[in-house]
């Protein structure tokens, strides 16, 4: 295992404690979508380019646009109550 | 629960786990060591009898394109399953404004926003496209490709609005395509079947080695989860913001 890998494990498990640490749901997708790049680039550095291709689009758009959007209706639901 | 009870347990949890993680740990092959005999069959076959150079999709649509089929439909089942919750009686009316919470300032889009997405939405798709179709030379494949054709159409939303966006992205258009590519790839197994050979056996002529027209059946696979994807996708984005918008006057739709 070279440096650039060892390097990129420390940052996913980074990440990934950050998501989990974050408790403002808001700032948490952004937390999500920081860790899909960072997995997007670990994927990439272990020769996966086709997974990281998935988890660019999926983890780093996709699945945050949705959480953002069900955030945005969960709050207009309050506001009318 | 008092807080030193679950300390205690925490550290009795943590010390009956260390010995096991630690023989587990001792026992793993080296890291990036290949432990399979797969990985390197398939690279070895896959250009002689298969023409492609990119051994994933040779994986995913030939090899074990069966596999591929049927998450191809638990994609469609789940998009279908997630439309039919979120529409309910809202129909497929594209008239509607997005709704907005009294009281919160609204910041409109910089002309600097909508003009980056105008020129990088197209852009993306095409890049979208072009991933699609190469399938069978470089990483990526219609997957991949899709997603990112789907990704391609939020920039639009980004770039211009709600309204705009509703305009362009027509419900009845994406769900045909949704279909129509889950069942391109279903009935391009059927094709070797009327020639007498097995379902999905790739009979299409195989084209030259890292040349766009390559691999065979593939090809006419993967445009199809091409399309399925990016309309699954794009279906799903729709739903999710028609959730957003104005519910004004929708009483009897």
């Amino acid at each position: 295992m070279n440096i650039l890998l060892a390097l990129l494990f420390l940052l996913a498990a980074g990440a990934g404690t950050g998501v989990v640490l974050t408790r403002d749901p808001r700032r948490q997708i952004f937390a999500i979508a920081a860790n899909g790049l960072v997995l997007t680039v670990l994927f990439f550095a272990l020769q996966a380019p086709d997974v990281a291709l998935s988890e660019l689009a999926v983890g780093t758009a996709a699945t945050p646009l949705l959480f953002l959007v069900t955030l945005a209706a969960v709050r207009r639901n309050r506001a009318r109550q | 629960m008092k807080q030193w009870l679950k300390l205690a347990l925490l550290a009795v949890a943590g010390c009956s786990l260390v010995w096991p993680v630690w023989r587990i740990a001792r026992a793993l092959p080296p890291f990036g060591e290949p432990t399979g005999n797969y990985g390197p069959e398939v690279n070895r076959l896959g250009p002689p009898l298969r023409h492609i150079s990119n051994m994933v999709s040779a994986v995913n649509f030939d090899f074990r394109g069966i596999d591929t089929l049927g998450e191809e439909f638990m994609l469609l089942a789940a998009v279908t399953g997630t439309v039919l919750l979120l529409r309910g009686i809202r129909g497929e009316d594209t008239s509607a404004a997005p709704d907005i919470i009294a009281g919160r300032a609204l910041a409109g889009r910089a002309e600097s926003t909508t003009v980056i997405c105008r020129l990088l939405g197209p852009l993306t798709v095409l890049f979208g496209l072009y991933m699609a179709a190469h399938a069978t030379v470089t990483p990526g494949g219609g997957f991949q490709g899709g997603v990112v054709i789907a990704s391609g159409f939020l920039l639009l939303y980004l770039g211009e609005d709600y309204s705009a966006w509703r305009e362009l992205i027509r419900s009845h258009i994406v769900a045909a395509l949704e279909g129509g590519g889950a069942l391109l790839f279903a009935l391009a197994g059927f094709l070797p079947l009327a020639e007498g050979h097995a379902y999905m056996e790739n009979t299409l002529p195989l084209g030259d080695f890292k040349d766009v027209f390559s691999g065979g059946l593939m090809l006419v696979e993967n445009v199809g989860v091409a399309f399925a994807v990016a309309a699954g996708f794009t279906m799903l984005f729709l739903e999710f913001m028609e959730e957003t918008r104005s519910l004004e006057g929708d009483g009897d739709k």
